[in-house]
């Protein structure tokens, strides 16, 4: 190939290719009609240079795109982040969040924010005995409800299981409190699901917002405050006053104290014995806990039940009781030899059932101090037996199984159905104090408490009178057909020692009343 | 008055049965130039596959949008690139191999040895 003088075509081809090697992707140079070597080179990087530009844009196209799809992963994760799958609200973190926002703006001159807080009430029983589907239901359909009564500044946040909250912004107290409660009546029409309907109640915690608070002040005084309306009988709006906290911290402390107090000697048991009103015979006795406070005394169980429940020791506390009552039930059959037919009750809760291993502390205790399985009989309310859920139910019935009585407590208290007492596996029904009230005076009301024994009676189970204080109320059941009671009247709840006594004066004499030396009283019916 | 400027390629159906497409010498042949011709060999062939003979030769260039119409299928059974200098060859072995084409291609000098492969090629596709 001959290169002529004029003929500059190599001189542009090192330029092209400075050019493109500089990034500029869009040169080119144009090839001479000649089209020999020189001009096919010029084509080739043309044309190299144009798949380079193509692909180096595609290759950006591609980048662009994978940026923006992870970007939108990246919000939906944020998104998922911050809010409540189930429902939609905000959850925990973004309310946390949204409060934080809201005292920064209450520093620079805003109203301050009003929290509300809101628990369900009977949510725990529609999720038990219905299925988690029913109860997701109920929480979507609450969510609904919560938004329809917050204003769109209001942050609606579902922030647990069945607890929600409110953050209201910009309002006065006066209005807050008007949403908290609008709430609250919001909750209170059925909820419908397909065929089926539920109802729940809310305990409602409002806390108003003020200057140097903290979100954790805040969260942590609704909370309170919501646990004041638990307290006062559920489904009310309550406001946190600083008296609530104080009266919270002293709960959490006395919490704290009967952790411990399980573990060392203060917590013992005192029995009151079931009688048989015809003979005046002990035929059992009903083992209640106490508990002796190093500083406080005798803290009644009204007030450390419920907190063992609420604090989640009520399993613990059950189990103790269970293996102190039929230790103690063999020590005082080593020394008297009970009658078979001798039997311990025990108060038993719900959460004993469902969580733990209630079967194998029963087996254990039995075992371990060789005592029958039909000593022992457990006590339930009848809503603490209607609301085990499937895995309570099991317990149950594997303790019927191994030879456990049940006996349902309080009958006659509250909404007792007849219904109920058939299908509830009982064989004992304590017939609730309430009703031994009047029973000498008001003679319809005899006619009640008769027409329920023979109902029991009827059903092929026992009835026990319970709370009968004197001779009286004794007399006339007996007449009524009752065939066994408990109450003051035969006997306080004693010490395990005491109980001991009684029963040996019991075997000894078969002839009742008589005194004791520690100043209980054990009574026949006899007038 | 301004001369009428050659149309950028002629398309014709020879007597042993092959399309000829001619670009006009000095053309860059662009997508849309491309899409012009693959409808006019379409439109030659009325739904027949036929050999097809390109004769390129003095084509400037060829725009990679153009070599993504020529690797989409058309009615050619078989393409011969017809071609002369070193810039016939560069632009033919981009098409070859830069673009994924349908059908056999090759890139030839002779025409005489383009018809004869394209002839053997069309019998092998049964055309």
């Amino acid at each position: 190939m001959q290169r002529g003088p004029e003929d500059s075509r190599l001189d542009r081809l090192v330029d092209l290719v400075v050019q493109i090697a500089s990034g500029d992707l869009s040169a080119r140079l144009q090839p001479s009609p000649a089209g020999d070597s020189i001009d096919g080179v010029i084509v080739g990087v043309n044309m190299l240079a144009e798949e380079l530009h193509v692909s180096y844009s595609d290759l950006e196209r591609r980048v662009a795109e994978r940026t923006a799809q992870l970007e939108q992963a990246q919000q939906e994760l944020h998104r998922m982040a911050l809010t409540d799958a189930l429902t939609g609200l905000a959850n925990r973190t973004l309310l946390n969040d949204r409060i934080e926002q809201a005292l920064t703006r209450t520093r620079r001159g805003a109203a301050p924010p009003t929290l509300v807080l809101l628990d369900l009430d009977g949510f725990k029983s529609i999720n038990d005995r219905r299925g988690h589907a029913v109860g997701d239901a109920v929480l979507v359909a609450v969510a609904q409800r919560l938004q329809k009564v917050a204003r769109e500044t209001d942050t609606v946040a579902r922030v647990g299981g069945d607890e929600f909250a409110v953050l209201i912004l910009d309002t006065t107290p006066d209005d807050a409190l008007k949403i908290a409660e609008r709430a609250l009546r919001a909750l209170r029409p059925p909820i419908q699901d397909g065929d089926q309907v539920s109802s729940v109640g809310a305990s409602i915690g409002v806390r108003f917002g003020s200057l140097n608070q903290t979100a954790h002040e805040l969260l942590r005084d609704a909370d309170t405050a919501m646990y004041a309306a638990k307290a006062r009988g559920r489904n009310n709006v309550q406001i946190f006053a600083p008296a609530m906290h104080t009266a919270a911290l002293s709960r959490k402390s006395v919490a704290q104290e009967l952790r411990s107090a399980l573990h060392t000697n203060q917590l013992t048991l005192h029995y009151q014995p079931l009688v048989e009103l015809t003979s005046g015979r002990i035929i059992g006795v009903e083992a209640l806990a106490r508990w002796q406070h190093p500083h406080r005394g005798a803290v009644p169980p009204g007030e450390f039940v419920p907190l063992a429940e609420e604090t989640g020791l009520m399993g613990d506390l059950g189990n103790r009781v269970i293996l102190t009552a039929v230790q103690e039930l063999a020590t005082w059959n080593a020394r008297l030899v009970l009658p078979a037919a001798f039997r311990v009750h025990v108060n038993t809760s719900p959460v004993q059932f469902q969580e733990g291993d209630l079967t194998g502390t029963v087996r254990r205790a039995m075992q371990q101090h060789d005592v029958s399985a039909s000593r022992l009989v457990l006590e339930m309310t009848e809503t603490g037996l209607t609301s085990l859920d499937a895995a309570g139910a099991r317990t149950l019935a594997d303790l019927r199984a191994a030879g456990v009585a049940l006996a349902l407590d309080g009958f006659g208290a509250g909404c007792s159905s007849i219904g109920q007492l058939r299908r509830l596996a009982v064989d004992t029904v304590k017939v609730d104090r309430s009703l031994m009230e009047n029973l000498e005076v008001d003679h319809q009301h005899r006619h009640l408490v008769q027409a329920i024994v023979q109902l029991v009676d009827a059903l092929g189970l026992t009835a026990v009178a319970v709370g009968v204080e004197n001779g009286g109320q004794a007399t006339q059941l007996r007449g009524l057909g009752c065939k066994l009671a408990q109450g003051y009247y035969f006997s306080r709840p004693v010490p395990a020692d005491q109980m001991l006594e009684l029963l040996r004066a019991d075997q000894s004499r078969h002839v009742l009343p008589r005194d004791d030396a520690a100043g209980h009283h054990l009574h026949t019916a006899q007038p | 008055m301004t001369p009428v400027p050659p149309p950028p390629m002629t398309v014709s159906l020879l007597s042993d049965g092959l399309v000829r497409l001619r670009w006009t010498a000095g053309l860059t042949v662009t997508g849309e130039l491309a899409r012009d011709a693959v409808a006019a060999v379409d439109q030659v062939c009325a739904g027949q596959p036929r050999p097809m003979l390109v004769d390129m030769a003095a084509t400037a260039a060829v725009t990679r949008e153009a070599r993504v119409v020529f690797g989409q299928k058309s009615s050619a059974s078989a393409i011969a690139l017809l071609g002369k200098s070193a810039v016939d060859r560069v632009i033919a072995n981009f098409v070859l191999g830069v673009s994924a084409v349908p059908v056999p291609t090759r890139f030839f000098t002779s025409e005489p040895a383009a018809v004869v492969w394209l002839q053997q090629a069309g019998d092998a596709a049964g055309a």
